[in-house]
């Protein structure tokens, strides 16, 4: 630079070097002595909000006490297929703890952000805890429901969330179809028949199920809630004995909420042990047992053993077994232009 | 909410009794099951229509969910006089503008006894503006210019714009010197900038800051590659940089004077040309003839005049907007070391302007064009706005640079010049233009001064 006298452009040089040496080491000894605190953002489905709060606060007592790292663990909860579409637009996700299968393959899929084979990567396909669904009603059963068949009845008011947004919505609907299959006569044709006459009976779709919840609970509209089994429960625990019921139908499904780091998130923010380190904590005894007290049914078998009471006994059949797997489901069901689109016509 | 119901029923069940009272009081006792039988009825029918009138409330908030959602994600696709054509994300944070100006000329020199200079119709600026808006920050503007029959590009910079008080800009755009050159192209009232132009740069690459306060303060400072007068450059020839800041305050809020904005710029840097691109410039009258050059020698290039040393400008400037009356003025110094062979010097060019222009049809007459009170429409029997200009302004070569750095036979020592004008604002986009220009010299012809021009320029400019 002719316009800066060489002894000076010299001594900005040395200065500059000094400064960066200086950094550098500092820099250095800071990160020899404790780790760099660390940020995760866990994207899960709309039920799981005191279940990973709970999880969140002994996970980072425990991961403190492990490494002396501190973590900060975002939440972000929504419909199930809702937060996998915001996770492939962008949202920074280091976990995912979605209601189903299908919107994590999305992600891996759509998104390219997590191995195609994340389902084998940890045990139980990918599914720390299951839940099922259930019926819940108002005390004293009003409108005596009992099982699926109650639901098509005249003036029976059904609150459920959507299936395209809502993954545990989804659930309902493949659990209500898997029951009119397994009724006399029954077939694709019958059970299609059956839940559009099902869905005549329901006024409202929220987007996910605690806006569902919310609406039969709180709002007081409707009769009867096609719920998560957890969330039918802490909705009893929340208002009380005396004002809500649940009916366990005589089929139900078995709903496996899989779970898995988000690959290229972690991998860019610098998170990845952390975030497998926080799944893998989900099937601990301690992480189990958390699960357990939320009401989701743990894989851990001294651990179900110890809650087994608080949990009807229900017959259960399984995606795979009845629909072939989620993305069979999810075109048969829930793709556009599927059943659902053909069966369900807004405001009538 | 169950207490609500049963205090909607109880008021129904209540009017109802009341109603029909004399009635009830005249049955027998055998009609008592009918009336259970109606109060069940009546409760069942109040807990319906309750329930109806919670599903409407909560599918309406469903609704206005779904609309605010839904807003989020909507582009809009826009065309307007502020921002052209635009297509913009919901959240306003990714924007594509497609904007541009086009000005066709007929230019004719009522005395041209210098050089037979034709009369011709020009294409004198034709420019696409794409602008693009990046997230909160962020955006890049790139505008090229067609005219002449040319392609140059003059604008494409990157622009993050922090907080009103601080931007950074990085590219090649205008530096911050030069008052008249700062103002678009579309809104100068003659068809060619003063003579103070003459001693700016027109664009440069460098990185500037900039920022304003409450629109009483803004500030522009930069380092650029240091172009010279009147260049749009592209590179640098040494490795000194150039620094350019400019201040410009509006002192007075309220007021007859409210329109008063004062500015001083600058700019110092040391340059060294060459034979081949000696970093000089020449300068040009308002019919854009060059009346002053450095002496060059093709055969003995060490004759060439060339720019070494440092090169300095300072350029105090104002503006006053009163009502339908602005007035701008400019002032420049322009200072050069030069060398040619084994002589150097300090060369001192000044120019200054004053320029005003009045609007008949009553609109401001601010530092930008205005939107004309009642744009031109037929059928509303409405013309639009006509603006009257007139202007002054001088040029002064440095005595000193006769006869060694420039031939006075060729080069002329001062020149003065005489604009008057009157435009015709159509619309927002649309103008029309008139001027006259009356520019005489001292020097710079075998003998005497180089012959006086008479310049006159019609324009069309569409601008969107």
């Amino acid at each position: 630079m002719r316009g800066i006298p060489t002894t000076m452009r010299n001594r900005l040089l040395a200065s500059g070097a000094l400064i960066a040496t200086l950094a550098a080491a500092t820099a250095d000894a800071a990160a020899q002595g404790a780790p760099k605190p660390v940020n995760l953002l866990n994207v899960s489905y709309d039920p799981t909000r005191e279940l990973y709060e709970e999880l969140n606060h002994e996970f980072i007592r425990y991961w403190k006490g492990k490494t002396g790292q501190d973590v900060r663990i975002r939440q972000s909860h929504g419909g199930s297929g809702k937060q996998g579409r915001s996770v492939i637009d962008g949202l920074q996700a280091d976990v995912v703890t979605l209601a189903v299968a299908y919107d994590i393959d999305q992600i891996a899929e759509k998104g390219r952000l997590i191995a195609a084979d994340w389902q084998g990567r940890l045990a139980d396909n990918s599914s720390p805890y299951t839940s099922t669904i259930v019926l819940l009603v108002r005390k004293g059963n009003p409108k005596g429901i009992k099982d699926w068949g109650d639901l098509v009845k005249p003036g029976v008011s059904v609150i459920t969330p959507n299936p395209k947004t809502s993954g545990g919505a989804r659930w309902n609907y493949l659990a209500a179809w898997a029951w009119a299959l397994r009724q006399p006569g029954g077939n694709d044709a019958t059970a299609k028949a059956f839940v559009a006459r099902l869905y005549k009976n329901v006024p409202v779709l929220d987007a996910g199920a605690r806006g569902s919840t919310t609406t039969f609970v709180e709002r007081g509209i409707g009769d009867v809630l096609l719920a998560w089994e957890n969330e039918a429960l802490l909705a009893i625990k929340e208002m009380g004995p005396g004002k809500l019921e649940i009916v366990a139908p005589s089929v139900s499904i078995l709903a496996e909420p899989p779970v898995s780091v988000v690959d290229r998130v972690a991998r860019k923010r610098g998170t990845q042990p952390v975030a497998e380190a926080y799944l893998r904590y989900l099937y601990t005894e301690v992480g189990q047992e958390i699960a357990a007290k939320n009401f989701y049914r743990p894989r851990l078998a001294s651990v179900a053993a110890k809650y087994e009471s608080q949990f009807p006994k229900l017959t259960l059949v399984t995606v795979d077994g009845v629909f072939g797997g989620w993305r069979k489901a999810q075109a048969a069901h829930f793709a556009d232009g599927a059943s659902f689109d053909q069966i369900y016509q807004p405001g009538r | 909410m169950r207490a609500v119901r049963q205090w909607v029923t109880s008021i129904v069940l209540t009017t109802a009794s009341v109603g029909v009272a004399p009635q009830v009081l005249a049955q027998s006792s055998a009609a008592t099951d009918n009336s259970i039988s109606d109060t069940s009825s009546l409760e069942a029918r109040v807990d319906a229509l309750d329930q109806q009138i919670r599903v409407l409330e909560r599918l309406r908030a469903l609704a206005v969910d779904s609309a605010a959602a839904a807003a989020k994600t909507r582009q809009s696709a826009t065309a307007n006089a502020k921002d052209g054509f635009s297509l913009k994300s919901a959240d306003g944070q990714y924007s594509l503008k497609l904007r541009g100006y086009a000005q066709a000329d007929g230019r004719f020199f009522a005395s041209d006894a210098v050089a037979a200079i034709p009369d011709n119709f020009l294409l004198r600026r034709a420019r696409p503006i794409l602008e693009v808006t990046v997230g909160q920050y962020f955006g890049f503007r790139i505008m090229p210019d067609f005219g002449n029959g040319q392609t140059a590009l003059l604008d494409a910079y990157w622009e993050g714009k922090f907080d009103p008080a601080f931007s950074v800009r990085a590219g090649k755009f205008k530096p911050p010197i030069g008052f008249e050159r700062l103002q678009s192209a579309t809104d100068i009232s003659f068809g060619e900038r003063g003579l103070p132009t003459n001693l700016a740069p027109s664009r440069d690459i460098g990185l500037q800051i900039a920022g304003e306060a409450s629109g009483v303060f803004e500030y522009q400072v930069g380092i650029f590659n240091g172009a010279t007068d009147l260049a749009s450059a592209d590179g640098d020839l040494n490795d000194s940089k150039d620094l350019a800041a400019r201040v410009f305050v509006q002192p007075i809020r309220g007021g007859a004077l409210q329109g008063l904005g004062l500015g001083l710029s600058g700019s110092t840097g040391v340059e060294q040309g060459n034979a081949t691109a000696t970093d000089l410039s020449g300068y040009r009258s308002a019919s854009q003839q060059t009346f002053f050059r450095y002496r060059t020698d093709a055969v003995a290039p060490e004759n060439t005049v060339i720019a070494e040393g440092r090169r300095s400008r300072l350029s105090p400037h104002a503006y006053l907007g009163l009502g339908s009356f602005g007035l701008l003025g400019e002032y420049i110094v322009n200072r050069q070391e030069v060398r040619r062979a084994g002589s150097v010097a300090t060369l001192t060019h000044t120019a200054w302007q004053a320029s005003g222009s009045f609007f008949l049809t009553g609109e401001y007459a601010g530092f930008r064009s205005p939107t004309p009170r009642k744009p031109f429409d037929l059928t509303a029997g409405t013309f639009g706005a006509i603006e009257l200009a007139a202007r002054y302004g001088e040029l002064d070569i440095d005595d000193e640079a006769f006869p060694l750095f420039a031939n006075s036979a060729s080069a002329s020592t001062k020149a003065r010049g005489l604009g008057l004008g009157v435009n015709w604002h159509l619309n927002k986009q649309i103008k029309v233009l008139l001027s006259y220009e009356h520019t005489t010299f001292d020097g710079g012809a075998a003998t005497g001064d180089r012959a006086s021009e008479d310049f006159v320029v019609t324009r069309f400019q569409h601008a969107f």
